[in-house]
């Protein structure tokens, strides 16, 4: 029997407002427990909410991008239950109007280019944190990450394996980055999944029962936990027995998703409309601003880096994958007229070195402007490709300077010609019969001298000077 | 409204009822229903729900941090907290 | 010099006359809340700070419009410092780090909160029959009611002890208790007064409101409680006028709204006509008898409680004994602490009010219930647009009946809730109405009820002034007409 899987996915993205969305308390992430709370956040008895309209603003953004409906008129909702770090007893959320809807993205996946549906995307308040491992029988609840501004980007159930999950995940996180609306840090939070899996006989019409899948927050874990879960519903199923619709936690020690069903038990979120808030609404002057104001997107940095730049496809893909290296690039290549050489380090020495450590751009030691900085000084002649990779590699393990490197390390180029002169003059000098097999048409030998020159310099010379320079003295 | 009912409600509401108390509570909520089930006499066909008096839109708040860090004074009214956290009996996962 | 009964009126004529000091009238409240601690009005003092806020003002007078007034607030607001407890045992601990906005209007104004008044709990209620801290008695008899829930406020008023009180009214809690106890009390427009730092019972239906003894005194009161406060955004962003400067207009050429459809087959023909009689003297004013019509008045009860009870189930659940109030002991684990704490902090009207709420909510029954009950509530609210095309307000008797005895309804729900059946459509509705004593029945006060146009409290306190001009039913005391 084979099986198909049917996937969706429902992103929370943190949306990088400073303060919270009903609150003035700030939405720092790392802080001393307990201090960025509100009486707001609290959830104290009389203390009501007040909508951040930033964090509107932020939405639309997204909304846009994905070629959306904005609903200019939205609302909030209230979803009721009880958790410690949910301090009202209530989250507040979008049911019934959501900020954004019907919007799509393109993922790029193993047979090509692929649209995903996104059914909404809706403006709610992230919880608070729980501590269940600090304390002897106690759970400690940290309140300073309640009230922080989510995004809850939810698609059609149109994904069709793990792999394309994580595609469309990294897809939906190279553009909230892009759009400047999330930092897309996963590792701290910023961005969670829950995921929707149930599988079909191939060429069934309907959907089969789907298993939730909560809170994973990293690419690999998506893909495990899905592949984990597709096999275990093909055993359920195989068995004779039947899914059932249910939430479930992925354990990423184990490699295991286990029901969590006890707690959802009788479960109803008893959505109603908030009364304590009015529908919010924003102007068309408003939508036009952030329209006029939206930064250049992905596909269109592509296509303008192959159309103006005049990049191979190749590398324009590349280097507009991520917010990070498309600063990298629009940043050093501000510092050069060789613009094509900041695209071959790009594509070449740093995507090597992503590769070998297995990390995104920005999790790397290098910062766009350090890169500028080493792109200036290989066009300003101040150090030579070669140099260049030692400093590079030096920036990567420990994120210093490009500037102090090449000073500390005394790695300038040695520029004075009279003195490479010198360095020529007394490599031919001690290797006499190199030079005259050379003067009798052994050509090759050419880089044995400028191989020497070299060493003599600590590579320090410009290659091009040396090759002038010995060309001259040897004819 | 029944006695399944009722439990299920007081579970969503994180209330317990008195077995002694259960009758009563039953059949009083049955009749609040009961009373309220006029209002399904009425055609409210077309007719947009009504949530709140206003019918405004919000104001909303400009994007800045004015809270201040009240730490020691909520901790201070917690039923049970330490120097960091409010506390509760372990929740397992 | 005495204080006792008298009118914020006539107290800031005595200050200014230096014909008692404010030290001199705060002391007398405490004299007079310890005489009348039978009431239970009163459940917790603010003594210490009310009288140094006196001594200041007496060594340093000032103009603000209620400097030194003496005025008792429901323990359903905020107060920096001092116990708020909004009637229940889940906050009988509670110690709010902030003031509601009402208070601070009210303090900034002058006025000192000599303390925090009973109430139903969680304003649950029409007779104060609900308070954790027990009930509240009627000074015009032991065994009555107050009404409810603003109970220990208007029971304060009444008795004389402080010339106004803070009340808030969901669905008649501020007008109920004041024609119940003989006072004035007006719940404004949703929207006028703040809700922020008032513990929410149901938010699209709560106002607060002054309580006092005139129309005159309320007019003055509501002056400093309304602003518009950007911490609450069903706060109105409307212009606030001088609710004084119209209160002596004449009323003539005034259209009164006489609901044609109102069922008053339930009650005494002495209400019908004490009611009767009042509608005459607006007539001998100058103003004219309009029929009316509100034909869905009489869902307004049913409405309410599918309405109220889903707001609260939701509003309360706060009190969950993680992060304030009280906490059951040595919980085993999470659900048992929430179900403890609840379960033993919360009285028997509360748990009734969530139940329902969480019921009609619930999936399968919102449609049914919540949903339809927003609709009619939209067919009540336009009645009343209506009507106030053609008139310039509405009159009801306030309540069926005057004061009940204590623990007489029995224990069907349905009797209590019917209480309110006159009250409720203003706060279904938003608009602002009043309650004004007009008429004794068995020596027992009772009271009329003007609605108003949305935002046009002007009007009704207008009405209600010029009432009291020509009437003396305001004047009457448990102990006999004031001189």
């Amino acid at each position: 029997m084979s099986w198909e899987t049917v996937i969706g996915l429902e992103i929370h993205a943190q949306l990088s407002t400073k303060s919270k969305l009903f609150s003035g308390g700030s939405t720092e992430f790392g802080a001393e427990s307990n201090t960025h709370v509100d009486l707001v956040d609290m959830g104290l008895p009389g203390v009501l909410p007040v909508a951040n309209k930033e964090a509107f603003y932020k939405a639309i953004r997204f909304g846009l991008a994905t070629g959306a409906e904005i609903n200019q008129v939205s609302s909030f909702d209230r979803k009721n239950y009880f958790y410690p770090d949910l301090p009202k007893g209530y989250q507040i959320t979008q049911m019934t109007k959501p900020i954004v809807e019907k919007g799509s993205i393109k993922v790029l996946t193993d047979e090509g280019e692929k649209v995903i549906n996104i059914t909404r995307a809706h403006l709610e308040e992230d919880a608070g944190k729980s501590i269940h491992d600090l304390f002897e029988g106690e759970t400690g609840v940290d309140l300073n990450r309640a009230g922080t501004p989510l995004l809850e980007i939810v698609s059609e159930p149109e994904i069709s394996s793990a792999k394309e999950a994580v595609a469309y995940f990294k897809a939906i996180r190279q553009l909230v980055t892009f759009l400047d609306i999330c930092d897309g840090n996963m590792a701290q939070g910023s961005m969670r999944c829950d995921v929707n899996v149930s599988i079909k006989k191939s060429g069934d019409k309907g959907l089969g029962t789907r298993a939730e899948l909560k809170n994973i927050n990293s690419f690999k874990f998506i893909e495990k936990a899905i592949n984990y879960e597709i096999e275990r519903q093909i055993r359920v199923i195989e068995n004779g027995e039947s899914v059932v619709q249910e939430t479930r936690l992925y354990d990423s020690d184990k490699n295991e998703t286990r029901s969590m069903r006890s707690k959802e038990e009788a479960n109803d979120y008893r959505y109603f409309p908030c009364p304590d808030l009015l529908p919010v609404v924003i102007s068309d002057k408003e939508l036009q601003e952030i329209k006029d104001n939206l930064p250049e997107l992905p596909e269109e940095k592509e296509n303008r880096y192959i159309s103006e730049i005049g990049l191979e496809e190749s590398e324009a893909k590349i280097i507009s994958s991520s917010k990070t290296m498309a600063n990298m690039f629009e940043e050093a290549s501000s510092k050069t007229d060789d613009i094509k050489l900041v695209a071959k380090w790009l594509v070449g020495d740093i995507s090597a070195l992503l590769n070998k450590d297995n990390i995104e751009i920005d999790e790397s030691n290098l910062s766009p402007e350090n890169f500028g900085k080493l792109i200036e000084r290989i066009s300003d002649n101040t150090i030579s490709g070669k140099i260049a990779k030692s400093v590079l590699e030096e920036v990567w393990e420990n994120g210093s300077d490009v500037d102090e490197i090449i000073q500390t390390k005394g790695l300038i180029q040695i520029k004075d010609e009279s003195l490479l002169e010198d360095i020529a003059r007394k490599v031919i000098d001690s290797n006499s019969d190199q030079v005259a097999s050379y003067k009798s048409g052994k050509e090759k030998l050419f880089g044995f001298f400028v191989g020497q020159v070299m060493k003599e310099t600590q590579g320090k010379a410009n290659p091009k000077s040396v090759n002038e320079i010995l060309k001259k003295l040897l004819k | 409204m029944d006695k399944k009912t009722v439990t299920t409600i007081s579970y969503l509401s994180r209330l317990k009822i008195d077995s002694e108390k259960e009758h009563k509570i039953v059949k009083d909520l049955d009749n609040i229903i009961k009373f309220v089930d006029q209002l399904n006499g009425v055609d409210t066909s077309s007719i947009e729900p009504l949530t709140n008096p206003l019918e405004k839109t919000a104001k909303t708040r400009k994007d800045e941090v004015t809270a201040k860090n009240l730490k020691k004074e909520l901790l201070e009214v917690a039923p049970s907290a330490n120097e960091d956290y409010f506390l509760v009996p372990r929740v397992v996962e | 010099m005495t204080i006792k009964y008298k009118t914020i009126k006539e107290i800031k004529q005595m200050i200014s006359q230096k014909d008692i000091s404010n030290k001199e009238i705060v002391e007398e409240v405490y004299k007079l809340i310890d005489k009348n601690s039978h009431l239970n009005a009163f459940v917790t003092l603010n003594k210490d700070k009310s009288i140094k806020k006196a001594e200041n003002l007496d060594n340093n007078p000032s103009d603000s419009s209620l400097a030194g007034i003496p005025i008792a607030q429901k323990d359903l607001f905020c107060t920096k410092g001092i116990r708020t407890t909004c009637g229940s045992k889940i906050l009988d601990n509670f110690i709010p780090p902030y003031s509601a906005t009402v208070i601070e209007n009210l303090e900034n104004a002058g006025c000192i909160s000599v303390g925090k008044t009973n109430m139903d709990e969680f304003a649950m209620g029409s007779s104060n029959e609900t308070s954790f801290f027990g009930n509240v008695h009627n000074p015009w008899g032991e065994n009555l009611v107050p009404g409810g829930s603003s109970g220990g406020s208007a029971s304060a008023v009444a008795a004389g002890i402080v010339p106004a009180a803070s009340g808030t009214d969901t669905g008649g809690s501020i007008r109920q208790p004041a024609s119940l106890c003989g006072i004035t009390g007006i719940k404004p427009t949703y929207g006028r007064v703040s809700r922020w730092g008032m513990i929410a019972f149901a938010s699209s239906l709560d106002q607060a409101g002054p309580m006092a003894r005139t129309a005159e005194d309320c007019a003055l009161l509501l002056n400093e409680m309304c602003s518009h406060d950007i911490k609450d955004t069903t706060s109105l962003d409307e212009n606030i006028p001088n609710f004084e400067d119209s209160i002596n207009e004449s009323l003539k050429g005034k259209k009164v709204g006489v609901v044609k459809d109102l069922d008053l087959s339930s009650l005494d023909n002495d209400v019908i006509g004490v009611y009767e009689s009042s509608l005459q003297e607006f007539v001998s004013l100058g103003a004219e008898l309009v029929d009316i019509s509100l034909p869905n008045l009489s869902l307004s009860v049913p409405t309410y409680y599918v309405v109220a009870p889903a707001e609260c189930s939701s509003n309360l659940s706060r009190f969950d004994g993680v992060k304030f109030g009280r906490r059951s002991e040595n919980p085993k684990d999470l659900e048992e602490l929430y179900i403890q704490t609840r379960s033993e902090g919360f009285g028997d009207e509360v748990k009734r009010r969530i139940l329902i709420g969480s019921y009609v909510l619930s999936s399968g029954y919102y449609d049914a219930y919540y949903k339809k009950a927003q609709q009619v509530r939209r067919l009540i609210k336009k009645d009343f647009d209506e009507a106030f095309s053609d008139v310039d307000v509405i009159m009801t008797p306030t309540t069926r009946g005057p004061a009940f005895e204590i623990g007489s309804k029995g224990s069907d729900p349905i009797q209590m809730y019917l209480e309110d059946l006159f009250t409720i459509s203003a706060n279904l509705a938003g608009l602002p109405a009043m309650s004004l004593p007009n008429g004794n029945i068995d020596n027992k006060p009772i009271g009329l009820q003007i609605i108003g146009n949305f935002l046009d409290e002007s009007t009704i306190l207008n009405f209600g002034h010029m009432y009291q001009t020509k009437t003396n039913w305001h004047m009457f005391t448990p102990e006999g007409v004031k001189p």
